[in-house]
């Protein structure tokens, strides 16, 4: 284990989180790792694009607390040059946050006390995090509303900007999506939402996409000889998605979502969910 | 391999009174605007969340803006509140009634006198965004430890009455649908043109209980920087918005000295201010402000 300076322990329980900087080529990835003794198996949650990372956190940090209290370690962190870790949003491609991902599964299968390793991702952690399972690093992989290419990504993250905007400007100044993607093909860099979008993020995703085994109709579990669930999340999984009102769904019960999901992990990695008592 | 420590930043957590705060810490690194090296002497700053957005703010304009005020010498410090980004506890269903309310006033409050003690600092400017503003006023109201508030977008109204005699899935929609926000600027109107009526009174969704406590901030001669974003035009004629009442004229009345509100309007951004524009703009008034009324010297009493 690395040397972990300060223990952060929830004062309700004997859960301890371990928020940390990671080093990566040229920047430094902010990690918590939800550490449990003697895990039954770990997770890399690798998460959403940028733009959807301050709506979901909540529910994502509560689903990496659910995995933990059912003794399953988990590993979250934030991409380079986005939210805590550190780095320039618009130096950044897919494949560095591609290496983001490589890196940190590739740490935690180092770890002590040998447990199966599943990658999770969520929207575009799904397609980053499916890459990196295609290399053959993690024994399953879990992909939550994942789109076949992370053009659709940028895409629907551009729309949703769009929206609210629209109403904040006058009629002459209201730009529709497309005068954007516009932008983007011919080579400039677009601001949304206070991240400065690369033409080059933009060409890269345009063939950026899910390894083919995963495409639909194909059977991935098949074709790997691994684990993998593909799940479609609709609006009633926001702020996971896109399309919750802040202030008003962070705190809603999410079991619906949880349950059946770490029951997956635990029968397809043949594993025990053992509940962390005090 | 994994540290909580770089260069010019450590992750660092406020654990007393069984609440524990993870939070982010930018090393004063720079020189004031008097030429004076950073150090522990000069004042923090503190971000506090807006409403769920964890500790970073949208487009991780907070993690700019401390940054940028460290390099100045400013040490600064961004913690999620219980409940948020990284910090346990539980949150209610209504965040926006729960802050209006001033829901973390006594935590944050609690938690500002900590990190000054801990810290060794003499001590500091609250930093709040939207409903962020409304739990820096809050706190600030009943915190020694406070010295100055820097507010972005403040509001001073609760949400409209309308909403409790509606189903909760039709004010959701009316909340977030584009025909919603038509039909909200349309009873938006109606109500202005009913307070253009009477005129030099609070409106009937003032948040009193907040305006207040900016009272008290403002009797105890605390300094406050405010930002305004632009106004979103109007929908259908902007000719009853005559009637809009000016909470920021209202409480530049409550002044005790002529200086101690600074009220800057900045363009070509929106409500984050997370765009370069309001990024920039921010940052600039922010650090000429911080060196005006807390130049390092001073060891946090404010210049009057």
């Amino acid at each position: 284990m690395p040397v972990l300076t300060q223990t952060h322990r929830n004062p309700a329980n004997t859960l301890a989180e371990y928020p940390g900087y990671f080093p990566v080529s040229g920047a430094h990835l902010y990690t918590v790792l939800h550490q449990v003794e003697n895990p039954v198996a770990r997770v890399l949650l690798v998460g959403p694009f940028a733009p959807v990372r301050h709506t979901s956190y909540r529910t994502w940090v509560q689903w990496a607390r659910y995995l933990a209290t059912n003794r399953i370690e988990v590993l979250r962190f934030d991409y380079r040059g986005v939210g805590e870790s550190t780095g320039s949003f618009e130096e950044m491609t897919l494949e560095s946050w591609t290496d983001d991902v490589r890196c940190l599964a590739k740490w935690l299968r180092k770890q002590e006390r040998n447990a199966p390793l599943l990658l999770h991702g969520l929207e575009l952690g799904g397609l980053l995090a499916a890459r990196v399972f295609h290399e053959g690093e993690a024994d399953a992989l879990m992909l939550w509303s994942t789109p076949t290419d992370a053009n659709q990504v940028l895409r629907s993250a551009l729309k949703h900007w769009i929206g609210p905007l629209q109403l904040s400007k006058r009629e002459g100044e209201r730009r529709p999506p497309s005068h954007y993607f516009r932008l983007l093909d011919e080579g400039k860099n677009v601001e949304v939402e206070g991240y400065e979008w690369s033409a080059e993020l933009w060409r890269q995703s345009l063939t950026f996409a899910l390894p083919a085994p995963m495409v639909p109709p194909n059977d991935p579990a098949a074709s790997y000889k691994r684990p993998v669930r593909m799940v479609t999340l609709g609006k009633n999984a926001a702020p996971l998605v896109y399309g919750a009102v802040p202030g008003y769904e962070e705190n809603k019960d999410f079991s619906w979502l949880f349950n059946p999901n770490s029951h997956w992990i635990a029968s397809n990695l043949s594993v025990r969910l053992e509940a962390v008592h005090d | 391999m994994i540290s909580s420590t770089l260069e010019t930043r450590e992750l660092i957590t406020l654990g007393g009174g069984g609440v524990l705060l993870h939070g982010t810490y930018h090393k004063a690194t720079g020189k004031t605007a008097n030429g004076a090296a950073g150090s522990t002497k000069n004042i923090g700053v503190l971000f506090l969340n807006a409403l769920s957005t964890p500790r970073s703010l949208i487009g991780e304009s907070g993690v700019y803006w401390a940054t940028s005020f460290a390099a100045r010498g400013y040490p600064s410090f961004r913690f999620d509140l219980p409940g948020l980004g990284d910090s346990y506890g539980e949150i209610p269903n209504d965040l926006v009634k729960f802050a209006d309310g001033g829901g973390w006033a006594t935590i944050a409050s609690s938690k500002v006198k900590e990190l000054v003690h801990s810290r060794g600092l003499p001590g500091v400017v609250m930093f709040g965004h939207c409903s962020g503003a409304t739990t820096a006023i809050y706190a600030a109201s009943r915190s020694r430890e406070c010295k100055g508030l820097i507010l972005m977008d403040p509001y001073f109204n609760l949400p409209r009455s309308l909403t409790p005699s509606l189903r909760p899935g039709l004010v959701l929609w009316v909340r977030s649908s584009k025909t919603g926000a038509l039909m909200r600027a349309g009873y938006d109107r109606i109500r202005e043109f009913r307070e253009a009526l009477r005129k030099e009174k609070l409106p009937a969704n003032a948040n009193l209980n907040l305006l207040a406590r900016v009272k008290q901030v403002v009797a105890n001669g605390v300094p406050i920087l405010i930002f305004k974003a632009p106004k979103p035009p109007a929908v259908g004629g902007s000719v009853l918005h005559a009637g809009d009442f000016d909470y920021f004229d209202y409480i530049l009345s409550l002044a005790e000295r002529s200086d101690q509100f600074t009220i800057k309007e900045i363009d070509d951004t929106d409500h984050s201010f997370s765009n370069r524009a309001g990024r920039l703009a921010v940052r600039q008034h922010s650090e000429a402000w911080l060196s005006e009324y807390f130049p390092e010297t001073n060891s946090g009493d404010v210049i009057q």
